[in-house]
Order: C-alpha cells, then structure tokens, then sequence
C-alpha cells in the first residue's frame, strides 16, 4: 500500500471516528459520558455542545483530507 | 430597569465596531471602558456576554458584505477544487479558500474549547491593560522582524494565495487564539501573522479581514441563541442599538484600513497599545 493510500485510510477512519465521538457528545449528557472523554463529570446533566462541535470539524477535515489524497494526482505539465 | 441603558449599548457598540477590526482589541476596550467611566458592568456579566453576541453579529456580517464578491470567488474555488479533487496552482481562489479553512479550524476549536476559562482567568481591566500593552510590543516586533517578500502578482488574492504555505495559515490562524485573552487583538495577531509570513501590510489585513469573518460570525451564532432566551431579557433592546452602531462603525473601519494599509504600518496601532495599556495600567493600580 502506498503512502498516499495509507495516509488516506488512516484520514478517513480517523474522520468517521471523530464524527462518531460528536454524536455522543451532542447526545450523551457529560454524566453519561466515556469516563475517559475529556468532558466527562459524574452527576452532570450539562451537554458538551461544544466539544461536538470541535469533534466534528475535525472529524470533517480529515474526511476532506483523504478525498483529496484519493483524487487523481496531477503531474505537472513539461514545456 | 435595562442591566444595560440604550446609551452605554450605543457607545459599547460604537467601539465594538472599531476595535474589533483595528488591531487595538476590542475584547479589552470593552474591559476597560466600563471599568474607566464607572459602569457597573462586568465581561462575565451573562447580559453583557448576550450583548456581545449581536455586536459581534453585525461586525460579521459586514464584514461578508464588504468582501462578498471575494467571498463568492473563493467558495466558488472550494467548490472547484472538491471536485476536481485536488488544488490546481493556477487557481488562486480555491487556494485562498483552503487556506482559510486551514487557519479557522484550530482557531476555531482552541476558542471552543478555551473560552470560558479565558475569560473567567483574565477578567479583569488591570490585566486587560496589562495584555493591551503586550498586544502593543507583538505589533511593534512584527513590523521589525517581518520579512519583505517580492511583490509578484497584481491581484491581491493571488498574491496572498502565493505567498502564504498552509504551515502558516494554521500558525497565523491559530494566533487568532490569542484574543480570547482580553487586551490581545485578533486583527492584530493574524496581520502580524501575515507579516512574518512575507505580506504586505494591506495584504496581510486583507487576510486578517477574511480570517476573521468565519470565526467572529461563527462564534456569535453559536451564542444567537443565548440571546433569544432568557439571558436576553432586558438586554435585546440595547443589543439592537449596539449592533446597529457596531455595524456602522465597523463598515467605516474596514473602509478606512483597507485604505490605510496599502502605504501605512502597524506602528501607529502599536504606539497607541503601549500608550494606553501602561496608562490604564498604571492607573487602575493607584485607584
């Protein structure tokens, strides 16, 4: 497997994990959360809207990353 | 009775306007004001932060006004680019475009995540002084340590598309973290950025502008709602006024810098910091 290829499998699995971790945290109250998800406190009905939202955008630019690196690479034209 | 008079709402907007743009920090100026002419209000204040969101609202929106057909080229070039599936060198727009997603996100997510404790750290007007003054010598130290980079195209996004790598978008993107320390400016801390990268003065504002467009709009839509709901009582009034004017003021200052810019430098901005973050700092220690 090439590196380009690597790089991209690695960008996507990362991506779609990252926007999973979003949905959690959108829907899970910080008490219900993984006790290991920065956010996490016992008895707390707050929600970690924020922490969603910087999960997803994350999780997208990785998913733009690997569209890019799976794209046609382009040679640069001779003259 | 209003937590904030229609006045002190015109006048908080008047100066949102401006500071948010010029590299002066209006997060500080609005620390320091009230603190200055002994209004009791507080920047953790819940109606001060909801008073916040509008101002911050119409400084973005007129900010996308002022550079919509700049705005409609680059999503245009993101669009190109997405599908084609790759960036084409010659094609200066989608570049600026990826650019600019590249310095908003870790801007973006270091604001989401550090916000509140920022604020909550350095509340007050005797270390908004301090950091205004600070905000001062990171100005003053671009303009002496930028590097002067040959001019090469006519066109302003091509230039800055061309001179500007994504290592240094995401720096000077993620500098933009500094001004949720109040007294750091935004403006100020991407168009120094933007010089140590190798723009121009009006280049490096050009994209400070266009930086700051996604985050500031972003960050008060995110709060729209805070207005809309109870923490808006009393305050929706006020906030209206301070929008209006901030809008007012903001336009005028866009207008004015990209003006300015294109033969002036940052120092007069610098001299201005150090002047009054040492004054205010000095005097709120003896009073």
């Amino acid at each position: 497997m090439s590196n380009r290829r690597l790089l991209a499998t690695a960008a996507i699995i990362l991506g779609l994990a990252l926007i999973a971790v979003a949905i959690v945290y959108w829907a899970e109250p910080a008490k219900s959360l993984p006790s290991f998800f920065p956010g996490h406190e016992s008895g707390s009905n707050h929600h970690h809207t924020k922490h969603g939202i910087a999960s997803f955008l994350v999780g997208l630019a990785c998913l733009v990353f690997a569209w890019f690196n799976t794209g046609q690479q382009k040679r640069p034209t001779q003259t | 009775m209003h937590p904030i008079s229609y006045f002190q709402g015109a006048m908080l907007g008047l100066l949102q306007g401006v500071s948010e743009l010029f590299p002066v920090s209006s997060l500080g100026h609005s620390v320091i004001l009230p603190r200055l002419v002994g209004w009791h209000i507080h920047q953790n204040d819940k109606f001060f932060i909801t008073f916040l969101v509008a101002t911050h609202l119409a400084t973005a929106l007129v900010l996308l006004g002022f550079f919509r057909r700049d705005w409609w080229r680059i999503l245009k070039g993101l669009g190109r680019s997405l599908r084609d599936r790759g960036i084409d060198p010659a094609d200066a727009d989608a570049k600026l475009g990826w650019l600019l997603v590249v310095g908003t996100i870790p801007a973006g997510i270091l604001g989401l995540l550090l916000e509140s404790s920022l604020r909550s750290v350095f509340a007050s007007a005797q270390s908004a002084s301090i950091f205004l003054f600070c905000n001062g010598l990171l100005l003053f130290g671009a303009e002496r340590l930028r590097r002067r980079a040959p001019q090469t195209a006519d066109d302003d996004d091509t230039r800055i598309a061309r001179q500007v790598g994504w290592r240094d978008s995401a720096l000077v993107g993620t500098a933009q973290a500094l001004a949720l320390v109040p007294g750091f400016s935004r403006s100020g801390a991407t168009m120094a950025g933007g010089l140590l990268v190798g723009l121009s003065n009006k280049d490096a504002a050009r994209f400070a502008f266009l930086l700051a467009t996604p985050i500031i709009g972003a960050a008060a839509v995110l709060k729209l709602p805070e207005l809309a709901g109870p923490d808006g009582r009393g305050v929706r009034g006020p906030a209206l006024v301070g929008a209006l004017c901030a809008a007012v003021t903001a336009y005028l200052a866009v207008r004015f810098l990209m003006r300015f810019f294109e033969t002036r430098t940052l120092v007069p901005f610098a001299v201005y910091c150090l002047a009054a973050g040492a004054a205010c700092a000095i005097y709120f220690a003896t009073t």
